[in-house]
């Protein structure tokens, strides 16, 4: 095939991603004006994207936390400068890798899980019968999953950035053997706040954009199961490159002002 | 404000709908009365669920008009869609049940959604169109839980929850033995003489659909073939319309 021809097909592709994506945006902002909620749905959506996705996130916050512990080991040892162990983590941790790893987590369970579901909706016609009983799938589902995601993946993200830090207390302590005083005087006195308020940022942000992509893959799925198996896979795809677009954006902006 | 009887309650003028280079409905002129049930037959893939769709504001048309309760569906505002919408119902030809609601809830729903009614009314409600569909012990069920049958009348008391006055039923026997059709088929023309509602029945088991129906349209390669009473069907010299009634229902020698 020229390949003139299949990069032109790729780019046509990825607009119509970003175009449908836009405009499923656009319709959940003007669902939302003024706001209503489905109460019902709402709390559901809580529940499900948040209370269940805590232990994941735990998990993956205290090795991530850990991780960055141990690698900036070494370093604080040969210098025997301990009092930068817990600025290193707590640096990387609240700013980038927290806020990352922790929508990653969030896209690969959350937002696949709600692709699948919208998109199996749509393919057994439940999408349809809710248009056809006088109820507006966007007020009624989608909406309540955006809420829950963007409120949730916030509060996951101060969740994560507490357990990491936890973590790498953790493995300075046992490991290093630095106290875990220290390690936390040196997360505390080196004024994380602006970065702390970044990751919280982005985790807005991912939240928003992990809503928007798995609802636009789940609602326009065609094709039966093996439809909903590709939109899935598509979703995992493309949440994973607009987290790092997005965080990418709100780096550079934040190192901008 | 409930339809008279008499009343148009559907006008169709020169209704044409394309997917693709697909000519799938075609200048179609049709118009239904309140109170009438019309049974839309036709072979497989000749666009009778696409047209009850369009009916239904579910898929637009490529062309021409849909009146439904003296609204055009082309020119009335989202809102005015969605208060026409609470007037019709409509029964799905793969149930559309809410996998994730239990029957109860799933006949609730409209109720629910529209408002306005206590927790009591809507579960007295819900049980009453429940028992009329025969099936006064499931509420409690999931869907998956139920056979197809089941699921079919457990769509027909969703449908019939808010009391429409327009019911659309997207082959409502499709993949059911004779027995639970003609009981399915019953049920239709029985909740049609409680509430005098109108009702388009798509279907192609038309020797079970006979009592049901007033009238029937035959729908053949996206035009209306033939509309007229089963009297007429059985009287029309026309071949695809023996061959349809005769092969299919066994009316015609």
């Amino acid at each position: 095939m020229n390949p003139l021809r299949s990069v032109g097909r790729v780019f046509l592709e990825a607009s119509e991603t970003v175009g449908g994506i836009t405009l499923v945006m656009w319709q959940i902002l003007k669902a939302m004006l003024p706001p209503r909620f489905d109460r019902d749905e709402t709390w559901l959506n809580l529940y499900r994207v948040g209370v269940k996705s805590y232990p994941i996130v735990i998990m993956t916050s205290v090795f991530t936390g850990a991780i960055m512990v141990i690698q900036s080991g070494q370093y604080v040892k040969a210098t025997g400068a301990t009092g930068l162990l817990g600025w290193g983590a707590g640096y990387a941790v609240l700013a980038e890798i927290g806020p990352v790893l922790i929508g990653l987590m969030f896209s690969g369970r959350v937002g696949a899980n709600n692709t699948a579901e919208l998109g199996t909706m749509r393919v057994t016609e439940q999408i349809d019968a809710l248009r056809a009983l006088a109820i507006d799938p966007m007020l009624h589902l989608v909406v309540p999953r955006f809420v829950s995601m963007v409120s949730m993946l916030l509060l996951l993200t101060a969740l994560g950035d507490l357990f990491a830090l936890v973590g790498g207390a953790l493995t300075s302590q046992f490991i290093l053997e630095v106290d875990w005083r220290v390690f936390f005087q040196g997360v505390i006195g080196s004024s994380l706040l602006d970065e702390y308020l970044t990751g919280l940022t982005k985790g807005v942000v991912f939240g928003a954009s992990i809503s928007v992509v798995s609802c636009y893959y789940g609602l326009g799925v065609s094709g039966g199961a093996a439809g909903v198996g590709r939109a899935v896979n598509n979703c995992v795809v493309t949440s994973a490159i607009g987290i790092f677009v997005w965080d990418y954006l709100i780096t550079y902006i934040v190192n901008a002002l | 404000m409930s339809a008279a009887a008499g009343e148009v309650v559907l006008q169709i003028r020169n209704l044409g709908k394309w997917f693709g280079e697909v000519c799938v409905l075609d200048g179609i002129d049709f118009e239904m009365r309140a109170g009438e049930v019309v049974g839309l037959i036709g072979p497989g893939g000749a666009g009778k669920t696409v047209f009850c769709k369009i009916c239904c504001g579910l898929m637009e048309p490529d062309q021409g008009s849909v009146e439904v309760l003296g609204k055009d569906l082309g020119t009335i505002s989202a809102k005015e869609r969605q208060g026409l919408r609470e007037r019709i119902g409509l029964v799905f030809q793969n149930y559309a049940l809410f996998d994730f609601m239990t029957v109860g809830d799933n006949v609730a729903f409209p109720m629910r959604q529209r408002g306005g009614f206590s927790e009591e009314q809507i579960a007295a409600k819900v049980q009453e169109r429940l028992s009329e569909v025969d099936l006064p012990r499931v509420r409690h069920l999931m869907p998956g839980e139920l056979s197809g049958g089941m699921k079919k009348r457990v769509g027909l008391a969703r449908a019939n929850i808010n009391d429409p006055e327009l019911i659309f039923f997207d082959d409502p026997t499709a993949g059911l033995d004779p027995v639970t059709s003609s009981k399915i088929f019953n049920l239709i023309r029985k909740t049609q003489a409680q509430r005098s509602s109108s009702c388009l029945v798509v279907s192609h088991d038309i020797d079970r659909m006979l009592p049901a129906c007033d009238r029937y349209v035959l729908l053949y390669q996206g035009r209306i073939h033939f509309a007229g009473t089963a009297k007429d069907a059985m009287a029309s010299a026309d071949t695809v319309v023996r061959d349809f009634f005769g092969k299919e229902a066994g009316i015609i020698g």
